[in-house]
């Protein structure tokens, strides 16, 4: 066993875990953050995809006691109190769900995104989500509301 | 060397069970205490847009907005057989079951208003924004939550939909066996790179007869989708199975497109209402997806000048084919 300290959605938890608790178990199964969706389980699907740190990472790839010290974002740690965010709105108003699996993994691929570059082009939206993998929408409404999430963003400031 | 090649693929496509086979969907709606109007139907959503595009269907009937609709499907135990969500038919085949289901609830909603209101009759009624009034005299109006609580037991009413299909003659290949068609055409612009063999497709347009778009949001969704399926077909996805078993189960080695591998598409809807649909409304889940491996693998023969007839075209097979091009060319020269 081992113990670590780490933050999610701006929580502080000290754990102890089994050194071999992936990141994703710890995040679905012991803190209950479900919002993580499992796919291939072998970082090729993006599905589990969370931010730690500011980067996106694949938590079926990162061994929990890897998080020790760092602070983690899930789908549930992106809306606010009041109200959802506003990529996720953007999500609702463009039509960019369909069967929903891939959803929470490509919001927080684009929130990585937009946080760092906040007016990006069509282009390297389409490459900041491309370790995301989707099989119903074909991407396209995603690419629009990642756009237009820019823009809302832009708007609230 | 990139060049450029473009291409079309044009489809029909007969939606339902088709050839004979019973093609049944089956829809209960029922007046709820509070004026809501519940929808029972057993189709499955699986991000389709079936629960959106058959609320509205509801809805509209019903002079409603979509929120007076409460749709319960996918549970079995409340919920009576629509059929599968396959073949592109809920829109169609249950569709038309709630329309009907929903036309025997809103005569059975007149005749208790007409009641209600000391009315001769139920000619003329009016039923709009959860409230029922004559035409001539819209003041005179009871509320569908009034008529509810004005009532012993709810009012409830199903409908079957049963589609036209006949088996084909086994000795001439001659029948209907589908109702309705659908009709797709598909058209690419590919860069194939003839070093690597490698396909990028570079931009795209789909049009996709529709019948009537109860939902053109979610046709969208479908045509981006099914592009990209279709796409996948053509160009990534090879499913090896050896003795029942498949071996390439995993995104490692069974390839579907990325958000790099899809271009925009310019999408067209086409509206032609087809007489026994729902408002006209025909499933386009599939047709979607039809019209693009031909387009595809027409674009890479305009663009290179070699005929493909395998799927999927990968840069090892289509460098094979490109090579062998160049050699019979070069024998034919000596």
């Amino acid at each position: 066993m081992k113990k670590i300290k780490l933050t999610v959605n701006k929580k502080e938890y000290m754990l102890e875990i089994k050194e071999d608790t992936r990141l994703i178990d710890l995040l679905r199964d012991v803190l209950g953050f479900t919002g993580v969706k499992e796919g291939c389980g072998e970082g090729e699907c993006g599905a589990c995809t969370v931010i730690m740190d500011g980067d996106i990472v694949n938590s079926c790839l990162v061994l929990a006691f890897q998080a020790d010290g760092k602070e983690i974002i899930t789908i549930e740690g992106v809306e606010s109190e009041e109200e959802i965010h506003p990529i996720q709105q953007a999500f609702l108003d463009v039509g960019a769900v369909q069967c929903g699996f891939c959803t929470p993994g490509m919001i927080l691929s684009a929130k990585a995104l937009l946080d760092k570059n906040p007016s990006p082009t069509r282009e390297e939206i389409r490459a900041a989500i491309s370790g995301n993998l989707c099989r119903c929408t074909g991407y396209n409404k995603i690419v629009d509301a990642i756009e237009r999430a820019a823009l809302y963003l832009k708007r609230g400031k | 060397m990139k060049k450029r090649g473009i291409g079309i693929g044009s489809i029909f496509y007969g939606t339902g069970y088709g050839n004979g086979f019973p093609d049944v969907s089956k829809a209960v709606a029922q007046l709820k205490s509070d004026g809501k109007i519940a929808i029972y139907v057993g189709a499955t959503e699986v991000g389709q847009g079936a629960k959106t595009a058959l609320s509205q269907i509801a809805a509209e009937v019903l002079g409603l907005s979509v929120d007076d609709i409460v749709f319960i499907n996918e549970d079995t135990s409340i919920t009576p057989d629509s059929g599968t969500a396959a073949a592109s038919r809920q829109t169609y085949n249950t569709g038309n079951a709630i329309k009907l289901a929903c036309e025997k609830l809103k005569r059975d909603i007149l005749e208790v208003a007409k009641d209600y209101l000391g009315l001769n009759s139920i000619v003329g009624l009016t039923l709009k924004n959860g409230y029922v009034y004559p035409k001539t005299l819209p003041e005179k109006r009871v509320s569908l939550g009034e008529i509810s609580e004005s009532l012993e037991s709810s009012l409830k009413e199903e409908a079957v939909f049963t589609a036209q299909t006949t088996e084909m003659d086994e000795e001439t290949g001659q029948g209907a066996p589908y109702w309705p068609y659908t009709f797709s055409a598909c058209g690419v612009e590919v860069e194939v790179d003839t070093e690597t063999g490698r396909v990028e497709i570079i931009r795209a347009v789909l049009a996709q007869d529709v019948g009537r778009a109860i939902n053109p949001e979610l046709i969208e969704g479908q045509i981006d989708g099914g592009f990209a399926m279709g796409a996948g077909y053509a160009l990534y996805e090879d499913l090896k199975i050896e003795k029942g078993k498949i071996k390439n189960n995993s995104f490692t080695n069974y390839l579907i497109p990325t958000s790099l591998d899809m271009p925009d598409i310019e999408k067209v809807i086409i509206e032609d209402p087809e007489s026994t649909a729902p408002y006209g409304a025909k499933g386009i889940g599939e047709p979607v997806m039809i019209p693009v491996a031909p387009a595809i693998l027409n674009a890479i023969y305009d663009a290179v000048g070699v005929r493909m007839t395998e799927i999927p075209v990968t840069p090892e097979k289509l460098l094979k084919a490109i090579k062998e091009k160049e050699m019979t060319y070069n024998e034919g020269k000596n």
